[in-house]
């Protein structure tokens, strides 16, 4: 069947599809076995633009009739149980937001969190960034971790302190099981961080087109962050068609990488303020209903009087809920007393971070 | 770098350049922002010279990429990554003071000080580098006409007495705060937009925007309906601009915002202890959550009681929720010894804001 192909169906240009009708070649099949000298003589297309013709459409077809021969078996559920198991999600650092995720942010898919400013996104981000590449001893994933900021918002002082209460942590856990010390350090831990600064959204649909290559490079890297995606697409944007389609290919790539590479993507997103007629106004998601299909897992975080919360929203396999979680100089944690007074105390901050189970 | 035009991509052949020249695809933009079907139409190349075609211009404008540690020691060397405030507390909390680079907001009710702290900062700005200042001079763009040379001679003068003891360093002081005024908001985005001349031209070290609510809450209204989408792409847009400037020069940029009254029901209602508020509105920072999604960090102004009035920090990739207390003094903005400490904190888009209650003289 893939040799009766129409050509029209190819990615080819129109001149040149009308010039290959004219000149007869309507299927794959006939141009089987042509040297590009004589597509060129029938046609009368370039020859390096012949040559491009025959490679897509040859290489296709050989592809296709490989598919025929032997289809991509389907895999059973269980070896995907097996393979999901096989992969460690990344925790966060707060065994409530870890249960309600299943264990952490997964790998392979793509997690949002939406939330308003201010609620600790970039907190959010920036622990995940440290966690990735807790030692595997630990239970950690000992990988790296993309950073693409198009706000502007990454201080590399705050991720320090992060890094600083997580080798701490790791550090104890190594001396309470009779590991050895210093696997991790916060040099190592700032290294493994590559960072992006995005300036507009050109720049940050160069740098996912790219970032393929990047990771094959880097193969430790089993994390990319983007905060946040929606910043670059809320202003200059007069043409609302174009957004949404430079956002659907932008989430096709996300999509592509996480399920090529096994990492997680994490992406951050803003609120928005929507009207309806005949209700007050409510926060919902930036960027619009069609952008919610991108995202396999969204997280939304807000805030209830003092505390923070925050409340699956979408998810595959876990139901809806919602937990309290705080911000603390060692960044994101459980609320384990009362919020008031430990929410920023370096000494409360110790038992709660101990509490952190992280195998 | 997405303005990047595509003949100076030298990877390229000249007849791919001069067919995308033809068809008016001239910037690394025009070429990324089209699909692979659209530039195959377009332009009538084969699949494989696109694919070559976007990955050159991704290449062409993709980022520096750089390591967290290669930051942390870039930001060492470099000559102090903050900004001192002079209130020392508050510069401790923000490890050193405003960030470089990013958009610092300062909110507060009218007469608490806003405009107050902006000119102390521009002071603090022309000073040399071992006294914590940016040696460089300071543009002030004033849209409500509330800045005054005189308070800021004042200030100078009584907060750093030995180095602004005679006329003539006063003056040269002075010389170095350019003042702006803007009253529509066309000016002042023109003004945004070609800012980056001036900040070479002059070595401008720091940028004052006071404020950025007034000319925005006086042009657009805050009903709903396209008045409030123009209004939001307004402010994303000056928001964007000063991001750049900022990080491009790696210079602070600080506005002032002003409050508005909410109503509705408060976010804390779901608190037990809270049953001494019942009113309907509170008072909250003016311009919405849009708006706040783009500052950095958030300083919010408010009257306590009395002479007394306080400067919390709101939002901040670095800080926790922190209270200072201060007053404004002949030197400018003083934080008190006491007062200090954390508070408990909430959204930064409706932390209630305390404004005066009474006033200090009776009604005889």
């Amino acid at each position: 069947m893939q040799s009766q192909r129409e050509l029209c169906s190819f990615p080819i240009a129109p001149s040149h599809k009308s010039k290959l009708t004219s000149a007869g070649f309507l299927i794959t099949e006939d141009l089987k076995h042509l040297k590009p000298s004589e597509l060129s003589k029938e046609t009368g297309i370039g020859l390096e633009e012949c040559l491009e013709i025959l490679k897509l459409v040859c290489s296709e077809s050989v592809d296709g009739s490989k598919r025929n021969e032997a289809p991509k078996p389907a895999v059973s559920a269980l070896e995907r149980l097996k393979e999901e198991q096989s992969l460690p999600p990344i925790i966060t650092f707060s065994e409530g937001l870890d249960n309600m995720l299943g264990g952490g942010v997964p790998l392979c898919k793509i997690t949002e969190f939406c939330g308003a400013p201010g609620v600790g996104k970039t907190q959010m981000c920036m622990q995940i960034a440290v966690d990735v590449q807790i030692p595997s001893q630990f239970g950690g994933l000992q990988g790296e971790a993309v950073y693409i900021d198009t706000e502007g918002s990454f201080i590399v002082e705050r991720l320090v302190d992060i890094a600083k209460a997580t080798v701490d942590h790791c550090n104890e856990m190594a001396r309470l099981e009779g590991f050895k010390e210093g696997e991790i350090t916060v040099e190592s831990v700032l290294s493994g961080v590559h960072f992006y600064r995005c300036h507009d959204y050109v720049e940050l649909l160069a740098t996912v087109h790219l970032l393929p290559e990047f990771i094959k490079k880097h193969p430790k890297i089993k994390v990319v962050l983007v905060d946040s995606v929606a910043f670059h697409f809320r202003h200059d944007f007069d043409d609302l068609s174009l957004r949404t389609r430079l956002l659907t290919t932008m989430a096709q790539s996300f999509i592509k990488l996480a399920t090529e590479f096994k990492i997680a993507i994490v992406l951050t997103n803003q609120m928005t303020t929507k009207f309806s007629p005949g209700e007050d106004s409510r926060l919902v998601p930036a960027l619009g209903e069609s952008w919610g299909h991108a995202s396999t897992i969204r997280v939304i975080l807000y805030w209830e009087g003092q505390k923070r919360w925050a409340w699956l929203y979408k998810s595959p396999s876990k139901k809806e809920s919602r937990v309290p979680y705080q911000i603390t100089m060692g960044g994101v944690r459980d609320i384990v007393t009362f919020p008031a007074d430990n929410s920023n105390d370096q000494s409360d901050d110790e038992p709660s971070s101990k509490r952190q189970k992280v195998s | 770098m997405s303005s990047k035009k595509i003949r100076r991509i030298r990877s390229l052949s000249v007849d791919v350049v001069e067919r995308l020249t033809k068809n008016n695809l001239i910037t690394c933009k025009d070429v990324l922002s089209r699909s692979d079907l659209e530039l195959l139409k377009l332009l009538g190349f084969g699949i494989f010279t696109i694919h070559n075609l976007r990955q050159q211009c991704s290449l062409a404008c993709v980022p520096v990429c750089t390591t967290g540690l290669e930051l942390l020691t870039k930001r060492k060397q470099g000559t102090g990554q903050f900004f001192q405030t002079s209130l020392h507390g508050l510069d401790h909390v923000l490890h050193g003071g405003i960030p470089m680079g990013t958009v610092t907001e300062i909110a507060g009710p009218s007469g608490c000080g806003k405009t107050q702290f902006c000119t102390m900062l521009s002071v603090q700005a022309t000073l040399p580098g071992n006294r914590g200042g940016l040696e460089g001079k300071v543009l002030y763009m004033d849209t409500e006409s509330a800045f005054s040379a005189e308070r800021l001679v004042e200030i100078a003068q009584h907060k750093f007495p030995d180095l602004y003891n005679s006329e003539e360093d006063l003056c040269r002081m002075a010389e170095n705060v350019l003042v702006d005024n803007h009253q529509t908001c066309a000016s002042l985005i023109k003004k945004l937009e070609s800012l980056e001349e001036e900040v070479i031209t002059h070595r401008i070290r720091l940028v004052i925007v006071d404020s950025i609510a007034s000319l925005v809450r006086k042009e657009f209204s805050s009903s709903a309906g396209s008045n409030l989408v123009q209004r939001t792409n307004f402010l994303s847009r000056q928001a964007a601009l000063l991001k750049y400037i900022a990080e491009v020069f790696c210079i602070p940029v600080i506005v002032t915002n002003q409050i508005t009254t909410r109503f509705g029901r408060q976010a804390t209602e779901q608190d037990e202890e809270e049953t001494t508020e019942i009113s309907d509105g509170y008072v909250t920072v003016a311009l919405g959550n849009t708006w706040s999604h783009n500052v950095n960090t958030r300083l919010i102004l408010q009257y306590l009681d009395g002479e007394k009035r306080q400067v919390l920090v709101a939002k901040s990739p670095v800080a926790p929720f922190t209270a200072f207390n201060y007053t404004i003094q002949r030197d400018g903005i003083v934080q008190d010894e006491e007062g200090a400490g954390l508070y408990a904190g909430t959204d930064p888009g409706v932390q209630q804001i305390n404004v005066r209650t009474s006033l200090p003289f009776y009604n005889t």
